[in-house]
């Protein structure tokens, strides 16, 4: 298959899903779910980030083991922006799987994916006996600086999205190239 | 009003914010303020989360070492907030939504204050119970943040006009 063929191939499928069309094309569901996503970014990027800036040496004195107890809300803000922006690609998969933007997110997400099976698989077990005070390894602070660079390259080309749509979008007619799709 | 709105979209500032193609022009630094918001909100909500109860043996007090962090956040969506503003002028102090966020956010930042002076400065705190002003305070700061989020996404579709 090409990627053309697989890109027709997804839109045709995730088109088909007829299930949340209702919603996201009544007049708040579509800005609702965008607020969600939005606040759910906040969660993840807050507890995650967090986290990462320890193991990068800030407040030391908090064990790595204390503050992972605010990762499952981090991960509570992951599955409701997958809930949220797969209600958006099954509602308009032409607006994103023809856009560069959206390429390159989830590039970044499959990578911080990738970097947190490393956390888990190779340093958690090290980090987490460490007590107040103790300094992450340097292998565990790499994985930190990682997961704050592309969760933020995450965050950029999700808001970018709207600038690589490849159709009109909006209340069209005003000037300027962003001036529909705001 | 309308005088002032006019000369404002007429500057050169604002004019390269909204037609410049350069994507570090609007894109980018709608892009920083969306980065912002996640630190701001999210560093915020977090220290919300352990006083109530969330993560019991991170020690309060510590927590004020992300403090520069979330002020940084906060003083990086200022300045790209600022610049959106100047590019549409028009779109925002036409829309009571916005006015509406900025309460949000004027409160949000008032409760961060108040933690910073009271929580993150009383080290008997990690010993006790927290007392219920700083729950109170801590689940009105998540409900403040959640509240400029919301008012600031729909922004977008709930102005009138987008220039003079």
């Amino acid at each position: 298959m090409t990627v053309y063929e697989i890109q027709h191939w997804l839109l045709t499928t995730l088109g088909s899903v007829e299930i949340v069309k209702p919603i996201m094309t009544s007049k708040w569901g579509w800005p609702i779910c965008e607020s969600l996503h939005f606040i759910g970014l906040s969660l993840l990027i807050g507890t995650i980030g967090m986290f990462d800036m320890r193991l990068l040496g800030i407040a030391k004195r908090i064990p790595i083991s204390a503050l992972h107890r605010l990762i499952p809300w981090g991960i509570g803000g992951y599955i409701l922006n997958i809930i949220t922006g797969s209600m958006f690609l099954v509602t308009a998969p032409d607006q994103y799987l023809y856009n560069s933007a959206f390429h390159l997110k989830m590039l970044f997400m499959a990578v911080a994916g990738l970097n947190v099976l490393t956390f888990y698989s190779a340093v958690f077990r090290k980090v987490n006996v460490l007590g107040a005070g103790a300094d992450a390894p340097l292998a565990a602070k790499w994985i930190g600086g990682a997961s704050l660079f592309l969760w933020t390259g995450v965050i950029i080309f999700g808001r970018l999205l709207t600038f690589y749509r490849p159709f009109a979008c909006g209340k069209g007619g005003a000037t300027g190239f962003l001036a529909t799709c705001l | 009003m309308d005088h002032f709105l006019l000369w404002l979209e007429s500057t050169a500032l604002s004019i390269w914010m909204r037609e410049s193609i350069n994507v570090f022009a609007f894109p980018m630094i709608l892009a920083y303020h969306t980065i912002g918001m996640g630190f701001v909100a999210g560093l915020s909500s977090a220290v919300d989360l352990r006083i109530l109860g969330v993560a019991r043996r991170v020690p309060l007090l510590e927590l004020k070492r992300f403090l520069p962090a979330t002020w940084a956040a906060f003083w990086l969506n200022a300045a790209s907030g600022v610049l959106l503003l100047i590019a549409y002028p028009t779109k925002a102090l036409t829309n009571p939504v916005f006015y509406l966020k900025l309460t949000c956010i004027g409160f949000a930042v008032a409760i961060l204050r108040s933690i910073a002076k009271s929580i993150f400065q009383n080290p008997n705190l990690d010993l006790g119970e927290i007392p219920a002003r700083g729950k109170w305070l801590a689940g009105a700061s998540l409900f403040c943040w959640a509240g400029a989020i919301f008012a600031g996404r729909l922004l977008a579709y709930t102005y009138t006009r987008l220039t003079q």
